[in-house]
């Protein structure tokens, strides 16, 4: 077994080239990237000056820059070199840890990265440890229940949180409890109150779960449908099987059967989706924290995109895609740990 | 069993042919019925008698083919103009404002027409649609600024723009499931294609296949739609004009291209598993062509996921494409839809009206269709859960 999870973390080493190359020639050929932005504003402020000096003289419609500028603009950027050369030189940096400098804010880009982490990290793991723990006895319980009222009922609000995506309740609480003309009970976003350094612990309690209110519920409304139901009916099914007969069989109690014998088992599927937990933590949702206001790795990302910085995007894109196929490995060992007739080849 | 188990509908459900194969079997010595009905229509039978699923379906699809009429129903522009005497059909035909003799420039405001010829009582009249108000039509004249709250002449309000948000929802309802249904039906059709190559020819192809679905696939998905949408987002650089616009049809094959992957992996399984049946071994020997064996053949007995997964996958296209809508990566400007419309609200928090209406329509149309997704998978997949006690 060993052998193949050393096959699969190689296999690795392909997929996140594959990936990063693909994103690094969109962006290398997209318009408006860095250069011409540069390009644009010095022609603005070029043509600025002009017309100010000709003070309504007809100014002309365009203002050409000598072109040993736009040359050093391209290199200043490395648009100089061919685009396999660029991404050579971009990944052998990646290797020494070395993501380069965010285009708009001049950092580099690790740096950047890393102190939206607290925020995505906070934020991302209440929602998960939230979810399970709501979705897991829920699971159970309905299975138990299975066909009963209370089955019935929170099927109905299952089905409501699978029609309705985390982001756009988020714009309803917003509207309805954020203050717009409803009612004001919760802030209308961002990750801690702006006085934050100065107020007391109790205080800072009271805050920071204000602010998070919201943002949870709607990260959690993502995971609700599919891990209750993911739950429900993994335990439905081991309910039906044969070692669950002998047990009732041998006169075991109802509780002992279920909770002991079935639960255990039918928390398998679930234990696999914990391979992902480092890539839900951190990635976030972009679409959540953009409602919010919340300056997580999401948003971060969002806007790197917006504003064209490329290094601040494939940076992100680099630990993200990391985190996933490495969550992907992560499952199957842990599936395999927790499920002794596991065995891959 | 009226009530159908709701919620299995929700988690993948893998096909299962064993079941198939169940309704086939027959008891011997017990005499056989005299035509068997084709499974398909067993299926459609059962599907029928998951009400709530039916109905929704019956629902969806009316509303579906009435919005078709929107532009006949919901719009500005009159039905039938009854001038000097002449008749005109403003619908099909294009009419100068002067034609009418109103002193505007371009289209008449009918509405305006209506009003006069009634005050004139000189034989002249208008016959406006039932709601007589167009998806871009600014309504400017309505008293105060532009997020107008609801009223009885506007019963949703007005958008930032002025424009009537029943007609603009009515209208980005036709536009989001067309959308949808496109989408599912080239990733659908591209899924299928490449799936059944990689699963009856194997080999090489299958292995190559896989390893670069598996890199596509571990792209970020709403990420790398959002980078390329946003390269054509017309950027307007001096010397170097926009060669593509934002599109319908853009957005449509950027959705697909990252969509098709998910139905592969299923039929190419199915084909995987099909090809050493008999049948296909009997239509080998028989000489039947290869293309013939994959689309006649095997196709027909593999198409379980393809529509059991079909409703959640218009869900989650058109969450895709109100949230690319919502982040103004999605359809182009004057295009009526939910996703810009809740974005209008996040820009105003106080007009409840923006946001709550268009979630609203987001809410229970994608609630329609996972009832139906969830008979659908009933019908297709059945699952028996039997348990003790």
């Amino acid at each position: 077994m060993a052998t193949y999870f050393i096959r699969r973390l190689l296999l690795v080493i392909p997929t996140f080239i594959g990936i990063t190359m693909a994103v690094f020639l969109i962006t290398h050929f997209v318009p408006g990237g860095p250069v011409e932005r540069q390009l644009m504003r010095m022609r603005a402020a070029a043509a600025g000056g002009e017309a100010a000096a000709m003070s309504g003289g007809g100014g002309r419609p365009t203002v050409s820059l000598p072109e040993d500028a736009v040359e050093e603009i391209r290199r200043y950027y490395g648009f100089d070199k061919p685009v396999h050369v660029r991404y050579g030189e971009w990944l052998w940096n990646v290797l020494h840890l070395d993501l380069g400098n965010s285009y708009i804010y001049q950092d580099p880009v690790w740096d950047i990265i890393k102190s939206r982490f607290p925020v995505s990290i906070f934020l991302g793991l209440t929602g998960f440890l939230l979810s399970y723990l709501i979705c897991v006895p829920l699971g159970v319980l309905k299975a138990i229940r299975h066909g009963s009222r209370f089955d019935f009922i929170s099927s109905g609000l299952v089905f409501l949180g699978y029609s309705v995506p985390g982001w756009a309740l988020g714009t309803a609480l917003l509207v309805l409890l954020g203050g717009g003309s409803f009612w004001s009970v919760f802030p209308l976003g961002g990750f801690r109150p702006d006085n934050w350094e100065y107020l007391g612990f109790f205080d800072k309690v009271t805050a920071q779960i204000e602010h998070m209110f919201l943002p949870v519920i709607c990260y959690m409304v993502g995971s609700f449908a599919t891990l209750t139901i993911l739950m429900k009916n993994s335990l439905m099914e081991n309910l039906g099987q044969d070692y669950v007969r002998t047990a009732f069989a041998k006169g075991l109690d109802e509780r002992r059967v279920i909770f002991v014998h079935a639960l255990r088992n039918s928390l398998i599927p679930l234990a696999t989706g914990l391979g992902h937990v480092f890539s839900l933590i951190l990635a976030g949702s972009f679409l959540i924290e953009r409602v919010f206001n919340i300056d997580g790795m999401g948003y971060l990302g969002y806007q790197s995109i917006i504003q064209r910085d490329y290094p601040v995007a494939l940076g992100i894109l680099v630990i993200s895609s990391l985190l996933m196929l490495l969550g992907n490995i992560l499952s199957d060992v842990i599936y395999a740990l927790v499920d002794p007739r596991i065995r891959f080849k | 069993m009226t009530q159908a188990d709701p919620e299995q509908s929700i988690s993948k459900v893998a096909a299962d042919t064993a079941v198939v194969a169940h309704e086939w079997q027959q008891v011997p010595g017990v005499p056989t019925q005299p035509a068997s009905e084709s499974i398909l229509r067993k299926r459609f039978r059962k599907f029928r008698r998951i009400r709530r699923g039916y109905w929704s379906f019956l629902l969806i699809l009316g509303l579906y083919l009435a919005s078709f009429l929107c532009p006949y129903l919901m719009n500005g522009t009159a039905w039938l103009v009854r001038y000097e005497g002449q008749f005109y059909l403003p619908t099909f035909t294009y009419y100068q404002a002067s034609t009418f003799g109103q002193e505007l420039f371009g289209e008449p405001d009918y509405r305006a027409l209506k009003e006069q010829f009634e005050k004139e009582n000189a034989g002249n009249w208008v016959l406006m649609p039932l709601y007589p108000y167009g998806p871009n039509e600014a309504l400017l004249d309505l008293p105060g600024s532009p997020p107008h709250a609801p009223s009885w002449e506007h019963p949703l309000g007005t958008d930032d723009r002025g424009r009537d948000i029943l007609v603009r929802l009515a209208y980005g309802f036709n536009i989001s499931l067309t959308f949808a249904l496109l989408v599912l039906l080239i990733a659908d059709g591209t899924g299928v294609m490449i799936g059944a190559a990689l699963g009856f020819f194997g080999g090489k192809l299958d292995l190559l296949g896989q390893r670069f679905i598996e890199i596509w696939s571990s792209l970020p998905f709403l990420y790398t739609i959002i980078i390329i949408s946003s390269v054509v987002v017309p950027v307007y650089i001096p010397g170097r004009m926009q060669v593509l616009q934002p599109s319908f049809w853009l957005l449509i094959v950027i959705l697909a291209a990252f969509e098709w992957m998910a139905i592969t992996y299923y039929i190419r399984g199915e084909f995987y598993r099909e090809k050493s049946r008999d049948y296909v071994a009997a239509a080998i020997v028989t000489g039947v062509s290869q293309p013939a064996i994959m689309f006649r053949h095997i196709l027909p007995n593999s198409m379980t996921p393809l529509i059991s997964f079909a409703p959640f996958t218009i869900v989650a296209n058109i969450g895709a494409l109100v949230a690319l809508d919502f982040l103004g990566f999605g359809l182009p400007a004057p295009t009526p839809s939910w996703g810009e419309l809740i974005g209008q609200g996040m820009e105003n928090l106080t007009k409840w009206w923006l946001v709550f209406f268009p979630l609203g329509a987001l809410f229970s149309t994608l609630l329609l269709v996972v009832f139906i997704g969830e008979a659908v998978r009933e019908a297709f997949d059945p699952k028996e859960y039997s348990r003790l006690r």
